[in-house]
């Protein structure tokens, strides 16, 4: 079969010449992006949807932060990935990767299959212009907001459930922090879902869409037209409001006082349930280096066990329980941590 | 003294998108999501006309206020 024609990839002028003929832009701004570092934390729905975005508009380097691997109830909003990656059951900061390559070979994408805790945080953001938040918990993004105000690092907030998603640049020191808005953490097992609410692509695109564009701002220095408040959507009922009026807390404990609760916690939860799954997280909560193969091994006289380079799966007593190379473990068929870390310590040992 | 409520996200499960409503006069933001039975360990924050309040904000007559949950799905 003849090959196809190679697109003259090398010519960057043509390739970003729409996005480079946009004002405020320009190829001033297009040079800003492709000698820039974002990181993106957390790459389901949200990270995936920035992600391409930013690796479409030239972003020249984007580090991608996931803990999960792909399944099929995530191609109907994490636009990243497809069938491919479900069956293989791709880590999702590998297969964005993979994707990113595909899009835009101009772009390094870094791939991290991690958790984002208080012990590598700083570490992942080292270097980046700019952080997007692709989580699905408040936890990390409390993280997120300490790390970032602690190196003065713009970070993007967005979050989606249902038809609804909010999204907001913070710049530390200048714009309210995320404990400026949300004073108090957030206790688990109180908010709602994408399991038990739902969520639908199209907020995740708008929401997404925000994301890309505050933090492109910040990139190339348009902080003037940055939003002033904190975007609101509601796609069912055609409600988008500018929620202003925010202050920057005077006895805000992180931007005011500068303590860093989450980042100085120097360790995260070690269980956490995850958003849209009947599953829970279980880290180790100290840096980890599986041999996975010899996990594998050792837990095939327990149950089915498959083994990947990135991960090893066990399906035992109507759980399945996924463990990755850094230690983490996730559990499905339970929404219980004390299950879920009993089932961890049951298998895989600590 | 008459309202404009709107509920966001999740808080309109069981409840409503937008009402208008009557509420004592001279109450505060706090007495309205008391009375909504909005759980606040859910709460994100409250707007009237489109502005953060605080929940010991008095409230004023024919205003619109838009109640939010914490939106963290990703």
């Amino acid at each position: 079969m003849d090959k196809l024609p190679q697109p003259p990839l090398a010519n960057v002028a043509e390739r970003y010449s729409r996005q480079v003929r946009f004002p405020a832009i320009g190829a001033a701004g297009q040079a800003r992006i492709s000698a820039s570092r974002v990181a993106v934390i957390g790459c389901g729905a949200l990270g995936s949807a920035a992600v391409d975005l930013l690796a479409r508009a030239g972003v020249g380097e984007i580090v991608i932060v996931d803990r999960d691997f792909v399944e099929i109830s995530n191609l109907q909003r994490q636009v990243l990935f497809d069938e491919a990656d479900a069956a293989a059951q791709i880590p999702k900061a590998v297969a964005a990767a993979n994707a990113v390559g595909r899009i835009n070979s101009q772009v390094k994408a870094q791939p991290l299959i991690a958790d984002a805790t208080s012990s590598n945080i700083e570490e992942i953001l080292t270097g980046a212009q700019v952080v997007i938040d692709g989580t699905d918990n408040f936890e990390t993004r409390y993280l997120i907001n300490d790390a970032c105000v602690k190196l003065g690092l713009p970070w993007v907030y967005g979050g989606v459930i249902g038809a609804s998603g909010m999204a907001m640049a913070i710049l530390p020191g200048e714009t309210p922090c995320l404990r400026c808005i949300y004073p108090e953490g957030q206790a688990a097992g109180v908010l709602a879902t994408c399991e038990t609410a739902g969520v639908i692509g199209a907020i995740v695109s708008l929401v997404a869409a925000v994301q890309w564009a505050e933090a492109v701002k910040i990139l190339i220095g348009d902080h003037q037209h940055l939003g002033r408040g904190l975007a609101t959507f509601d796609l069912w009922t055609n409600d988008y409001l500018l929620a202003t009026g925010f202050p920057r807390l005077a006895d805000c404990p992180c931007c005011a006082q500068h303590r860093f609760d989450y980042l100085e916690a120097r360790h995260t939860s070690q269980t956490t349930t995850l958003c849209g799954r009947n599953a829970v997280q279980v880290s180790p909560g100290h840096p980890l280096r599986l041999d996975l193969a010899e996990l594998g091994r050792r837990l095939a006289s327990a149950g089915a066990v498959s083994i990947s380079p990135y991960l090893v799966r066990l399906g035992v007593d109507g759980h399945e329980i996924t463990v990755f190379a850094d230690g983490r473990a996730i559990v499905k068929g339970t929404a219980d941590l004390g299950t879920a870390r009993s089932l961890y310590a049951r298998y895989v040992g600590v | 003294m008459h309202l404009t409520v709107k509920l966001f996200a999740t808080y309109r499960e069981g409840r409503f998108e937008i009402a208008d409503l009557e509420h004592p006069d001279g109450s505060t933001v706090g007495s309205l999501l008391d009375a909504l039975a909005i759980p606040r360990a859910e709460l994100g924050f409250v707007l009237v006309q489109g502005r953060h309040v605080e929940l010991d904000t008095p409230l004023a007559a024919n205003t619109t206020v838009s109640i939010f949950p914490k939106v963290g799905g990703g």
